[in-house]
């Protein structure tokens, strides 16, 4: 049976207006940023207790920020630290808390058929999330920032804190970590 | 500067691990950690503690990311829109890209006291131009003889559950529907598909360039092929690909006519 219909993309001429050559090079430039730093900013969002839906509002207001901030010329240095920085200073201004509960512990995926083992990992695992849950906010957030691979010169930025600063909250951090493998 | 016999801090272990210590330091902190046992077991506590806390981080995320295709569509969608609604600085006299801007802050700063005083919170974005990915258009195969035949040319009204099919494709989540038509981008009047591909949320208002505009470039394109004037599938071609484009075009306007809903001349 013949389609009811056909799909216009596939009617000559309408190919060349769609077809990404033809399309502006600077929104495809953003549109590639965001597809490479999305899930980044999103893990970094949730640090201030946005679900993911709310953490995707804020990234679409930080990527158009973007596009304007190209548009108009301005500087392309450190554009992932600009994205870090503008998506804080966003979330900073709707801070929901999360529905999502930092508590569940996702199923382990361990190969290990050691019951044992699994329970062991499963109370670790949950052990340092009630730990990275109780840090104060900006040590866990130069430990987020940090994790998506962001440089203490920038961390310093997005925080707008001292670079001394930044290293102390990422050493403490990490020491109460440390002591949690202890136990 | 490290006293040989006093241990070096957390802090300095970890920029020593991290790179981020000047060379001078660097050095400094390599001199101990050779005669030191305690401080090297101390980074290795504090490696071990980084590579915990990166197996956790990405264990909570890993895979409970939502897709990024309508999130990423709906960008798109809305730099296109920006594209369309405002000339490019650089193209403009400088006084004049200063008038504008200064406008431009009016005008949200007033978008922003109207609305928000009856707005529910939930993502409303002003769409005027639909994605070609998501909404490439599709036609029923009709003849001009079908579509002139047709004596009902009103759009017939989009079952609720195609329309949010249609929000969640476009990222639009929590949207108040009064907000948008679910629009046929090619219309039904046209030989335009009930499908969703045919399908997008066209905003109401905020936008000059609303359903309303666009209905009248319907009405004249479908006069246009009925009397002749114009190929039918040249018509479905046309609105697919850029209907501002095609009203600007037929109406011989950069901006919809006060007729259509646009701004008035006084």
């Amino acid at each position: 049976m013949p389609p009811r219909f056909t799909s216009l993309t596939a009617l000559p001429g309408l190919g060349a207006i769609a077809a990404p050559d033809t399309r502006d090079r600077l929104q495809e430039e953003v549109s590639s940023l965001f597809d490479l730093y999305r899930a980044p900013l999103l893990r970094y969002l949730s640090s201030f207790g946005l679900a993911f839906a709310d953490g995707e509002d804020v990234l679409q207001e930080v990527f158009l920020s973007l596009f304007q901030h190209l548009r108009s010329g301005k500087s392309r240095e450190n554009l992932r630290g600009w994205l870090f920085r503008v998506a804080h200073n966003l979330a900073l201004k709707r801070r929901y808390r999360s529905s999502r509960d930092l508590d569940v512990v996702p199923e382990v995926t361990d190969p290990s058929p050691n019951p044992e083992e699994q329970l062991a990992s499963i109370q670790t695992e949950r052990r340092l999330r009630a730990i990275v849950k109780a840090l104060p906010e900006q040590d866990r957030r130069c430990l987020f920032l940090r994790a998506e691979g962001l440089r203490y010169r920038e961390i310093a930025e997005v925080l707008e804190m001292s670079l001394g600063s930044v290293a102390v909250g990422v050493a403490r951090s990490l020491a109460r970590i440390a002591r949690s493998a202890e136990r | 500067m490290t006293h040989e016999d006093s241990h070096l801090s957390d802090e300095q272990l970890l920029l020593g691990v991290e790179g981020e210590l000047s060379s001078h330091e660097e050095q400094v902190v390599r001199a101990h950690l050779d005669a030191c046992w305690q401080c090297r077991a101390r980074r290795q506590e504090l490696e071990t503690a980084i590579t915990n806390f990166v197996h956790v981080h990405q264990r909570e995320f890993d895979g409970k990311l939502p897709p990024a295709a309508g999130p990423r569509a709906l960008l798109n969608a809305q730099m296109a829109e920006l594209s369309a609604a405002e000339p490019k600085f650089s193209e403009l006299p400088r006084y004049l890209a200063w008038a504008t801007a200064i406008v431009a802050v009016l005008a949200i700063g007033l978008f922003f006291t109207r609305s928000t005083m009856n707005r529910p919170r939930s993502r409303q974005m002003v769409l005027s131009i639909p994605d070609s990915s998501l909404t490439p258009g599709a036609a029923l195969l009709a003849s001009r003889g079908a579509v002139c035949e047709q004596a009902n040319t009103n759009n017939k009204a989009v079952p609720v559950a195609l329309q949010r099919q249609v929000f969640d494709e476009y990222g639009i989540t929590g949207a108040d529907p009064l907000a948008y038509e679910v629009d046929y981008l090619v219309t039904p009047a046209l030989g335009g598909a009930d499908d969703i591909h045919n399908l997008w949320p066209h905003s109401h208002s905020a936008t000059i360039w609303n359903a309303e505009v666009k209905d009248a470039l319907e009405v004249r394109l479908r006069q246009m092929v009925c009397d002749g004037s114009l190929d039918l599938a040249e018509a479905q071609r046309e609105i697919a690909a850029d209907w501002i484009g095609a009203y600007k075009k037929y109406f011989h306007t950069d901006k919809p006519l006060p007729e259509h809903g646009g701004p008035q001349i006084p």
